[in-house]
This record gives structure tokens, sequence and C-alpha cells, in this order.
């Protein structure tokens, strides 16, 4: 237990701390292949993002080494996504990550970790145009 | 078309494959062994590969934008993975209409597996121009 217990106390310190912005530009190249992926033919996705194409710009959870001292895999537990303007090719967007929580609990099957991140993504004019909060759990 | 309470939205089924499954990692940059190496997947406990949690978001946010069409603008979208999905089954996306509070409409959408057990549940806020 103790071994897990600073497993949690580590990631906890991380809580609220920033991780390195990400800017990446809205391809049109991309968002293609990232509605083709999803198979929605939409036309409206040759000229804006489909709504949860911001989690191909940038990484959606900060690489955490030590959480995965914790259990045997990740699991995505779910994510909130909030538009504030829309995301258009072209665009420039930065991403930046923090972790917003992180605690344990016990499920049925055993004790899970569970680890709330928060991303803030903003244009080339400083517009906030969606913010994504996701909820990943370590079982 | 009026828009109100208790309707039901125009279901949209997925037939994911495991091709599909290598084609989001890839698109995404996911590139988590669990959703495309059966060993891998195996050996942490689960049946084999397993869809993306925001792939099915992704089937979710295209069952949205295709009812909303230019109508309006979506406002807020969140969902919960309730299960996990394998791929080779069809997936079929459903939603109905929670609230309407003047122009912004609540509904509610969810992604029920080939046994009708619902394995991502939704909602997603509209803005009616």
């Amino acid at each position: 237990m103790t071994a897990t217990t600073s497993v949690i106390d580590r990631l906890r310190a991380r809580i609220g701390v920033d991780g390195a912005p990400v800017t990446a530009p809205v391809e049109a190249g991309h968002v293609k292949r990232f509605a083709a992926a999803i198979g929605d033919p939409n036309p409206r996705w040759t000229k804006e993002a489909p709504p949860t194409f911001l989690v191909a710009l940038a990484p959606v959870s900060l690489h955490l080494t030590e959480a995965e001292e914790y259990g045997q895999g990740w699991l995505n537990g779910g994510n909130r996504f909030e538009y504030f303007a829309p995301v258009l090719i072209g665009d420039e967007i930065t991403a930046t990550g923090r972790v917003a929580d992180v605690y344990e609990k016990s499920g049925s099957s055993g004790d899970l970790l569970f680890i709330i991140f928060e991303t803030n993504y903003v244009n080339q004019e400083g517009v906030v145009v969606a913010k994504l909060r996701g909820t990943m759990i370590r079982r | 078309m009026n828009i109100a309470a208790g309707q039901d939205i125009p279901e949209l089924v997925k037939h994911p494959t495991t091709r599909q499954l290598v084609q989001y990692a890839g698109a995404q940059g996911d590139f988590y062994e669990i959703h495309y190496d059966q060993t891998y997947a195996k050996g942490v406990g689960l049946p084999g590969v397993i869809l993306h949690g925001l792939l099915k978001a992704a089937f979710l946010g295209q069952l949205v934008t295709d009812w909303l069409g230019d109508r309006g603008t979506l406002k807020n979208f969140e969902v919960t993975y309730r299960g996990i999905d394998t791929p080779a089954h069809p997936y079929r996306c459903r939603g109905r209409v929670k609230r309407v509070d003047g122009t912004e409409v609540e509904l509610e959408v969810w992604g029920e597996n080939h046994e009708g057990q619902r394995t991502t549940l939704g909602t997603a806020t509209v803005e009616i121009r």
C-alpha cells in the first residue's frame, strides 16, 4: 500500500500545474483523415473541425510515468467538451493541459485510480475556443 | 421542424472494424496498444482490442451534428464510458430531446452495443439560431 500511496501523493503534487503548451495547426488533410476515421461524411468538415477533433491536435492527458506504477492499464472514464467558438481549418490552436484532480476509489474488481485532466484550447487570436475535461482511470 | 422535449432524434448505426480502430488511432495519434494489439489487450485483462472511448464520443458527436445541421451551435458535449466495446459488432447511437429552454436545447444521447446495453452515455447542449 505504501508504494501506491506514494504514487498518489506524487500525482497529487501535480494538481493545478500547467503542462507545456502544444501549438498545432488545424490542417485540412488532418481533419479529412479524422472525419474519414470516424466515418463522418458531413461536407461541413471541409471547413471546420468536427466536435471531438481537438483531441487529435495535442495529447488529451499529460504523460504521467508515475501513474503507470498503479494497476495494469488505462481506461477512459469520460470526456466533457465545452465550446466557445468554432475551430476552423487554418486555425492554429494552442492546447494547455493540467491535472485537475487525483483520487482513488474501490471498485467491484479492485481499487481504481482516477486522474482528471483539463485542457484549454486557444486559437491564434487568443480566443478560448474550447475546454476539455477528461477522466482517466488506472485499473 | 419544431423541437420539443421527448422527441427522439434519428439514430445512427456505426459498424466499427479493427481497421477503423487502426485508422482512428492514426488520426487521433492515440497509439495505446489495447486498440490494435490483440495479445497486448488480452494481457491486460480485456477480451481483445476495444474501441477508443473517444471514437464512441465521435460517433455520438456525429449523431448530434447530423440532427442539428445548420440550425444551431453545439455548446456542451459530455460523455461517460460505462462499458467496453469490441469491433465487428454494430454500435447504435441514439438520443432524445431532454429539455428545451428558449433557444437552448439539451439532448440525452447514448451508444448501445449489439446486446442493447448502453455503454456510452452523454449529454449535448445546443444553441438554436
